[in-house]
């Protein structure tokens, strides 16, 4: 099994997620909510007794999500991964920066440390724009 | 972080099942025994969203169970080591704290919680700087970063610290906001 990460090797701040992972979609918290809200509708409607089908990790990845969301409305949380991906980002990269939100240059360079690793050309000016794009989709959700 | 990614997975289905509803049979049982699962690999498997494929059946000498490979889609959380996100704190003590992000437990030992917040016992045992204006109890939502997995066979564990910049304290339930 060559494309699995061992453990040691395993660093998320450079990038190191694993071959499967990194071509993997990756979805912000928003999105997740809305995926398992649908799910959970459905499972819902299949049978009376949802509860039963309803697995821990379910349940608490939902309640999870729900808290740590930043936008609500769909509509917004669309606008952000297009935002987002204008920047050329990994997808990892891109669903941290949705997912926490930084507010300032030198914090999405702490929480994202990749962005800044060498052969990338993202200069804190783009990085800056980008965070005040974010933010307005905020102030107008 | 969750990420939606495609699975395999040989399913063996009893005979007694095989007629016009064999699909559904086959999904239904796929969601009964992958969802809320664990693998070291691809962490916790959280929601099947889509089958992709069914392979052709092969029947197993002796007891005419038939395995089918399926290929399906499920939404995963897998956590990995240096990625930063934010839990929900469920205990704190004196040898540090647990938070939850999702199906995941994270510890976050006392030496990797900033030197200057001191463990305060009581009914509502918390962690608080000296001037009380920062305050880790039961339900804060903290920022973290994790620095260890440990895997289980059923479990993914995680150690995580707070003592880095703009790791910590979002918000505190005890404040009036």
């Amino acid at each position: 099994m060559s494309t699995e990460v061992r453990d040691e090797d395993e660093n998320a701040a450079e990038l190191k997620i694993g071959e499967e992972f990194l071509k993997s979609k990756c979805l912000m918290n928003c999105e997740i909510a809305r995926i398992l809200d649908h799910k959970y509708d459905q499972l819902q409607q299949m049978s009376d007794d949802a509860t039963n089908q309803i697995s821990q990790v379910f349940e608490k990845s939902m309640q999870y999500v729900k808290r740590c969301s930043r936008y609500k409305n769909p509509d917004a949380v669309r606008q952000v991964r297009e935002v987002l991906s204008r920047y050329k980002l990994a997808e990892f990269e891109l669903c941290v920066l949705g997912n926490l939100c930084p507010e300032t240059v030198e914090e999405a360079i702490a929480i994202v440390p990749s962005i800044k690793s060498k052969g990338r050309k993202l200069e804190d000016d783009a990085i800056e724009k980008m965070l005040h794009d974010l933010s307005l989709i905020k102030k107008f959700e | 972080m969750f990420f939606h990614i495609t699975l395999e997975r040989n399913m063996q289905l009893h005979p007694r099942h095989f007629g016009p509803h064999l699909r559904d049979k086959l999904v239904a049982k796929l969601m009964k025994d992958v969802e809320g699962t664990c693998s070291g690999r691809h962490g916790f498997v959280v929601a099947i969203t889509g089958v992709e494929d069914i392979g052709k059946g092969l029947i197993r000498e002796g007891t005419g169970f038939v395995t089918f490979p399926v290929k399906y889609q499920a939404v995963v959380f897998r956590p990995f080591k240096g990625e930063i996100l934010e839990a929900v704190v469920t205990m704190v003590n004196k040898m540090g704290f647990f938070a939850e992000a999702g199906p995941v437990q994270i510890f976050v030992s006392n030496h990797l919680i900033p030197d200057d917040m001191e463990f305060q016992s009581g009914d509502m045992p918390n962690y608080t700087t000296s001037d009380g204006s920062v305050k880790i109890q039961k339900d804060s939502e903290v920022r973290l970063k994790i620095i260890g997995t440990r895997v289980d066979a059923t479990e993914i564990f995680c150690i995580g610290t707070i003592k880095d910049d703009f790791l910590g304290v979002i918000n505190d339930p005890g404040a009036t906001a």
